[in-house]
C-alpha cells in the first residue's frame, strides 16, 4: 500500500470518542438519579467509564506521537491550537465565577447588611495560609520553567528533580487548601459569600489537582525517554496549564482573599 | 436651622430627589434612610438630645419603602438579627 502523501495524522478508527461520550450521558443522567433517588451507581460507572477513556485515549496518542512518529511539524502545531483553545475555553469558565462574585460584592444587598464581607462573615487572613499558597505556585511556575529548559538542554537528571518538585508544590498547595477548607469558620451554605468563596476556589483547587496529575503524567514519561530535547509537546502543554491555574490563583487572591476580606 | 427643619416637616409630600441615588433601582435610598433613622436615634439618645431631627429620615424611608421590608427589618431589630450596622 503506499505511503500518504501529506504530513497529516489520518487517525486510526477509535472507540474512544463513544465510550467518552457514554460516559458523559452516565454521569449526567446518573448525576439526576442520584439527587431523586439516592444511588450514585450510575454516575459511579460513568466516573469508571470516563477515567478508563482517558487512560486508553491519551495511552493511543502517545504511542502514536512517539513510538510511530505521527506527530510532524503540522500535527504538533495542530496540537499546539488545540491546547490553547482549551485552555482559553477555561478562562472563560473562571470568568463566570468571577462575575458571579463581582456581581454580589460590589453592591451587597441589604440582606447581607449592605456591605461586604456580609455581616456574620470571618473572612481568612489573606496573609496567612493563603500568602503561603501564592508563594507556593508561584515557586511552581518557577520550578516548571526550570524543567523545561533542562529538558530543551538534555539534562535528564535535572529534568527529573525540577518536574518531581513542581508536582510536589502542587501537592503542597492541595494539602495547605484542604486545611483550610477543613478549618475554614464559614461554609459553602453561609449565603453568598459562602457560595461564591467555595465555588471560585473549589473548581480551582480542581484544576489544580488536573495539573498536577498532567505534570506527573509528564514526569513518568520523562522517566521512561519520551520526550527529545526538540519534541516534547506534552511536557509543554502540561506546563501552560499550570500557569494558567497559578494565574487563576492569583486573581482568586486579589480579588476574593485580599479586596474581598 | 430648626425653624427650617420644622417648615420642611410640615411641608413634606414625599420623598426629594436624593442625588446620592439617582438610578431606577431606590433599594439603596430606602435602606440608607432606614439604617440613618436608626443611627440618628440612637446617637441622640446616647446623648440625651432629642430625636427631632430624626423625623426625615423615617418620612423618607416611609415613603420609599415596600411595608414588607421595613416589618421584617422592624422583626429582625427586635430579635437582634438585623445584618446592618447600627
Amino acid at each position: 500500500m503506499a505511503h500518504q502523501a501529506h504530513a497529516y495524522h489520518m487517525v486510526d478508527p477509535s472507540p474512544w470518542p463513544l465510550t467518552g461520550a457514554v460516559s458523559a450521558l452516565l454521569m449526567t443522567s446518573g448525576l439526576a438519579i442520584w439527587m431523586h433517588f439516592h444511588s450514585t451507581t450510575l454516575m459511579s460507572l460513568g466516573l469508571v467509564l470516563l477515567l478508563l477513556t482517558m487512560y486508553q485515549w491519551w495511552r493511543d496518542i502517545i504511542r502514536e506521537g512517539t513510538f510511530q512518529g505521527h506527530h510532524t511539524p503540522p500535527v504538533q502545531k495542530g496540537l499546539r491550537y488545540g491546547m490553547i483553545l482549551f485552555i482559553t475555553s477555561e478562562v472563560f469558565f473562571f470568568l463566570g465565577f468571577f462575575w458571579a462574585f463581582y456581581h454580589s460584592s460590589l453592591a451587597p444587598t441589604p440582606e447581607l447588611g449592605g456591605c461586604w464581607p456580609p455581616t456574620g462573615i470571618t473572612t481568612l487572613n489573606p496573609f496567612e495560609v493563603p500568602l503561603l499558597n501564592t508563594a507556593v505556585l508561584l515557586a511552581s511556575g518557577v520550578t516548571v520553567t526550570w524543567a523545561h529548559h533542562s529538558i530543551m538542554e538534555g539534562q535528564r537528571k535535572q529534568a527529573l528533580q525540577s518536574l518531581a518538585l513542581t508536582i510536589l508544590l502542587g501537592f503542597y498547595f492541595t494539602a495547605l487548601q484542604a486545611m483550610e477548607y477543613y478549618e475554614a469558620p464559614f461554609t459553602i451554605a453561609d449565603g453568598v459569600y459562602g457560595s461564591t468563596f467555595f465555588v471560585a476556589t473549589g473548581f480551582h483547587g480542581l484544576h489544580v489537582i488536573i495539573g498536577s496529575t498532567f505534570l506527573t503524567v509528564c514526569l513518568l514519561r520523562q522517566m521512561l525517554h519520551h520526550f527529545t530535547s526538540e519534541h516534547h509537546f506534552g511536557f509543554e502543554a502540561a506546563a501552560w496549564y499550570w500557569h494558567f491555574v497559578d494565574v487563576v490563583w492569583l486573581f482568586l487572591y486579589i480579588s476574593i482573599y485580599w479586596w474581598g476580606s | 436651622m430648626s425653624v427650617n427643619f420644622e417648615e420642611k416637616i410640615k411641608k413634606y409630600r414625599t420623598a426629594p430627589f436624593d442625588a446620592r441615588f439617582p438610578n431606577t433601582n431606590q433599594t439603596r435610598n430606602c435602606y440608607q434612610n432606614y439604617l440613618d433613622y436608626h443611627r440618628c436615634n440612637k446617637v441622640l439618645s446616647a446623648k440625651n438630645q432629642k430625636t427631632t431631627p430624626c423625623e426625615w429620615y423615617r418620612r423618607v424611608y416611609k415613603s420609599l419603602c415596600p411595608m414588607a421590608w421595613v416589618q421584617k427589618w422592624d422583626e429582625q431589630l427586635q430579635s437582634g438579627t438585623f445584618a446592618g450596622r447600627i
